[in-house]
């Protein structure tokens, strides 16, 4: 057993890279069209050059919310597969349109797959013009009068166009065609119909045989056809190639889904530890951490290799860079203190974010090209990727002021020495966090000041930074003036959460000023419901100490009321006597 | 049993090696005057006014749904006072009437601004452990003054101008005129502009270089475009293009109105001859037919004629005359191929001084200003069609503030927090 726990924290790492590598090295099944193959050929969208399999897996995204299908046996089948199909006008069996609300599934006459919720084309069909009259009818509506079925309805209406689009080989953002020349732009296929007939464009006739080929089912001319425009392409674009090459092994791997995952099992393996009080457990969730954030600073510098970018460039990957923030704020407090507690912190705060990022990536590429007036990488570096980790800093705080209440209050773990421990971290985050979110703020008014002019415009993007620099000063203020202590430190910490999601997040639902480039619905209720849990948080942290279980007496717990004014005479001294948290002055018996 | 024991806390160490301003007590001086400098000095007043910018910050924001930003900054943070409508804090469906005061942007960074001044002369100590504290709550006094220096001082207008073409004036966009213009004289146009806030007032308007009198009938803040009247609405129009067309009045533009960015008024006007009173008629002027068509290259004065005498009538944007000309050479608007996202915006400019005898060409994009004679000229839009471009124009003395502040605070925190981090780990590695 003694051994066992010694090797245990090298045993998970070991699995944990396993798992990596057998997922790096995994291409798929062998196939009779070199699909793979097809998937790494670089094409133009949204003013991206990237890989064909990029633009098949975003478009899943938007329309199912998933990057891959399933087939009539139900089989799991790849993204590139399925784009393949639609422009070949073969995917109108492939069930991929997500329909959940149950409004328009009565309208479409189609019956709930709950689970799934996911329809094809062919289904949807015979109720199209339906659907079509209700979708003019939303939107001659003002956008701010729409209900949900109204935005509902909208949104599967833009989605069959986009799949009609496809279909027709016509997106307009979607050129298949390579320039032939320095001065020439990425061209769409169907622009080029002279050009082929001629035979004027190779690279157009290949695309365009390429169609054909896998639309007629031959596969050995497609793979042909394949493996002599990936030769043209080499010649072409040698640089474009490999650093397509490069997104679609990105793109496979899927870093941030293995830090997800890791995530989970880092908490578990916390939790556990804390139950079993087994100091080998912590270790192996410490490396664990160790190695996911690795991965997961691998995956945000293969973001900026591709798109030539600073970190953060949209909502999505403020998402990814807060819980990247928040797992190296976690693993120095562990480094430190050894607790768990950093472990659990990072592991939280890694697998929230997560699911924010996951929820964010369904609008189409997560790496999009940056508007004029965010082009400057010089700010996206400073002033953006500063007020991100100040914001990450604020939640670290906050999520360690959640474990001091609920250690505190539901179990009896948390003894003095935790008890202060955990105060000096919530402090000295707090310090750092007051520290970067200031310069971070600041800079975003230099940056202001440096393309119109203003410093300083009480836009609500700019008040949410400010709050959250008020919240992070009052605490520290509050700390010295000597108003609160440990325990107010933690109440205050988890209202900064409230602050924090609501600079993220709330300002961007307002729909106010020159920062809201993300717009969410259903993230409202989402926002609400974490409001009202810290807000729960908050009122448990704030119940009398006589009702914390940590500060309870061991023994005759029928008695604690009595027993424990012995205890907080003696403990109240050094705890939250005086302050607006207060503890209720319990019958003090000098013990000094 | 060791539980129980109160040692002396290590929590209460680090506390000892904190600024502590309220532990340390000088025991010197006993003046009123002192006494009352002591009670500004107080913690808990900061961090009272800490709750109370929170909250006003807050509120300021949610106010941002119903109102202008401009007129939020002005109400909310560049005020003594503001009352706060119950309204902001539900949704809009349900109406909620009643507002409660709460002090305003000045007022509470006065109050800051004294608590922070009073801490540091009742206590003032110079050491190296407090010189991280002093040079941040310096830079704060200097970030305060500058948003204060900002909000009395600082001028931002909007200069358009055609491809081609050259402009000498900025136009504010939140402060309209009524200018009336005598174009008899073939060199210059002889211009008599009636600013906004008389316009609000009603009344007759008079002008010793006008042969008429004016009559406010109604003045709408803000309308939409003058279209053909429905039936039976009354028109008070006699004469001009609101004899065919009325305007219909709008909500002040909000922050979250995503078809207008700026309020368009509307203003009836009678026009009465000076002297003997015969009514010229009642003319509707709209900012329409003049900002939002300039946008496009044209206007729609109404016109005015008195003793073969003809004039023309706007209401528009006001203008500010510049010692300078701007000419626009060429205006650049790139896309990323494929797609309808911006690229880049950039104006190649050539401003001509006749005053300071200067001469510049310079190429102004996107997060590339130009800075000239206290002035800066910013890139923000461009006339649709690219037929010309934008640029906004602002004059704020205090520009340089924010920098050196920011670089003050940094500084002062990187240092003070440095040392206790410092200090933290060499203790935890002695235990």
């Amino acid at each position: 057993m003694n051994r066992f726990t010694r090797y245990l924290p090298g045993l998970v790492v070991v699995l944990a890279l396993a798992y990596l590598v057998i997922h790096a090295l995994s291409t798929g099944d062998p196939e009779r069209f070199h699909l793979q193959g097809l998937a790494g050929i670089p094409v133009s969208e949204n003013g991206r050059v990237k890989p064909l399999d990029t633009v098949a897996r975003n478009t899943l995204m938007l329309l199912g919310k998933r990057r891959f299908f399933t087939d009539a046996e139900k089989r799991p089948q790849p993204a590139i597969r399925w784009l393949m199909d639609a422009m070949a006008g073969k995917a109108d069996q492939h069930e991929v349109f997500r329909i959940e609300d149950d409004q328009l599934l009565r309208l479409l006459n189609l019956k709930p797959k709950p689970l799934f919720w996911r329809y094809s084309p062919e289904e949807i069909a015979p109720r199209f013009a339906a659907l079509q009259g209700q979708a003019r009818q939303a939107l001659a509506l003002p956008e701010n009068e729409r209900d949900l079925f109204n935005v509902n309805v909208l949104r599967l209406y833009k989605q069959l166009e986009i799949y009609v689009a496809l279909r027709e080989l016509e997106p307009s953002s979607l050129l298949l065609v390579p320039p032939r020349s320095e001065d020439e732009e990425w061209q769409a296929l169907r622009d080029l119909a002279a050009q082929i007939k001629n035979n004027e464009n190779p690279a157009a006739g290949a695309v365009y045989h390429l169609l054909t080929a896998y639309a007629d089912d031959k596969p050995e001319e497609f793979n042909q056809q394949l493996a002599s425009y990936q030769i043209l392409l080499g010649q072409r674009l040698p640089d474009r190639v490999a650093k397509v090459e490069f997104e679609l092994f990105f793109n496979r791997f899927e870093p941030f889904y293995s830090c997800s995952l890791f995530y989970v099992i880092m908490f578990l393996l916390v939790c556990v530890s804390w139950a079993a009080y087994t100091e080998s457990l912590n270790r192996a969730a410490f490396w664990l951490g160790v190695l996911t954030f690795v991965l997961h600073s691998w995956g945000i510098l293969a973001r900026m290799y591709i798109l030539h970018r600073p970190p953060i460039i949209n909502l999505y990957s403020t998402a990814i860079f807060i819980g990247w923030g928040c797992l190296f704020l976690g693993l120095t407090i562990e480094a430190i203190f050894r607790s768990g507690i950093g472990n659990a912190v990072g592991a939280v705060a890694g697998a929230l974010t997560s699911v924010i990022a996951h929820n964010l990536s369904t609008d189409g590429d997560t790496m999009e090209m940056m508007r004029a007036v965010l082009d400057t990488n010089f700010w996206l570096a400073t002033h953006v990727v500063i007020i991100n980790f100040g914001y990450a800093a604020t939640f670290v705080a906050g999520i360690v002021g959640a474990i001091f209440i609920l250690m505190g209050v539901f179990t009896r773990a948390l003894q003095r020495d935790r008890w202060r421990m955990l105060g000096q971290v919530i402090y000295g985050i707090v310090c750092f966090a007051t520290l970067l979110s200031f310069i971070g703020t600041v800079l975003g008014g230099i940056w202001a000041d440096q393309s119109w002019g203003r410093f300083w415009g009480w836009d609500p993007k700019e008040n949410g930074a400010l709050l959250i620099v008020l919240w992070n000063a009052l605490i520290l203020h509050a700390r010295w003036g000597g108003m609160i202590k440990q325990r107010g430190l933690a109440v205050l910490a988890v209202a900064g959460n409230i602050v924090t999601a609501w600079s993220w997040f709330g300002v961007n639902m307002l729909g106010v000023g020159l920062h809201s480039y993300g717009f969410m619905e259903g993230a409202t209720f989402w926002l609400l419901t974490f409001d009202v849990s810290q807000l729960a948080l908050i009122g448990i942290g704030s119940l009398p100490l006589t009702y914390w279980k940590s500060l309870q007496p061991a023994a005759r717990r029928g008695y604690a009321y009595l027993c424990s004014s012995y205890w907080l005479a003696a403990h109240g001294k050094c705890e939250d006597n005086g302050s607006k948290f207060a503890a209720p002055v319990v019958n003090s018996q000098p013990t000094e | 049993m060791m539980r129980m024991d109160v040692s002396p806390s290590p929590v209460l160490e680090v506390t000892a090696s904190e600024p502590a301003l309220e532990t340390s007590h000088p025991a010197r001086k006993s003046s009123t005057l002192w006494d009352a400098l002591a009670g500004l000095t107080s913690l808990r007043l900061t961090v009272v006014l800490f709750v109370l910018a929170f909250i006003l910050v807050f509120c300021g924001t949610l106010a941002q749904v119903d109102a202008g930003i401009w007129t939020v900054v002005k109400q909310y943070f560049r005020s003594s006072y503001v009352w706060i409508p119950l309204q902001i804090f539900v949704p809009r469906s349900i109406r909620v009437p009643g507002s409660f005061p709460f002090p305003g942007g000045w007022l509470i960074g006065a109050c800051l601004l004294a608590n922070l001044l009073a801490a540091h002369i009742v206590r003032f100590r110079f050491t190296w452990k407090r010189s991280g504290i002093l040079l941040l709550h310096a830079g704060l006094v200097v970030m305060m003054l500058s948003e204060l220096v900002t909000g009395l001082f600082a001028a931002e207008g909007i200069l358009t101008i055609v491809q081609g073409s050259s402009s000498n004036f900025v136009e504010l966009h939140d402060l309209k005129e009524l200018a009336i213009i005598d174009p008899s004289d073939p060199d210059v146009d002889h211009v008599v502009a009636i600013p906004e806030s008389r316009l609000k007032q009603g009344g007759i308007i008079q002008h010793d270089l006008l042969p008429f009198d004016i009559k406010l009938v109604r003045y709408l803040v803000n309308s939409d475009m003058p279209r053909q009247p429905g039936a039976n609405v009354s028109n008070p129009a006699t004469a001009g293009d609101g004899r065919t067309l009325v305007a219909v009045p709008r909500a002040p533009v909000t922050g979250t109105d995503p078809e207008q960015s700026g309020d368009f008024p509307a203003a009836y006007a009678a026009f009465k001859k000076k002297g003997s009173g015969e009514s010229l008629g009642t003319y509707l002027v709209s900012s329409w037919w003049s900002d939002y068509l300039q946008m496009h290259g044209q206007d729609r004065p109404q016109q005015v004629t008195v003793e073969d005498k003809t004039y023309s009538v706007y209401l528009r944007a006001k203008r500010v005359y510049k010692p300078y000309t701007v000419t626009l050479k060429k205006f650049r608007h790139m896309h990323y191929p494929g797609t309808d996202i911006d690229k880049s915006f950039s104006s190649q400019v050539r401003l001509v001084d006749s005053i300071r005898h200067e001469e510049r060409e310079i190429e102004i994009s996107m997060n590339e200003p130009l800075r000239y004679a206290g002035e800066t000229f910013y890139q923000s839009g461009f006339l649709p069609g690219d037929l010309g471009t934008r640029l906004q124009v602002v004059r704020n003395p205090g520009w340089l503030m924010p920098y050196v502040s920011c670089l003050m605070v940094a500084g002062g925190m990187i240092f003070h927090f440095g040392l206790h981090l410092n200090t933290f780990l060499r203790r935890r590695a002695a235990q």
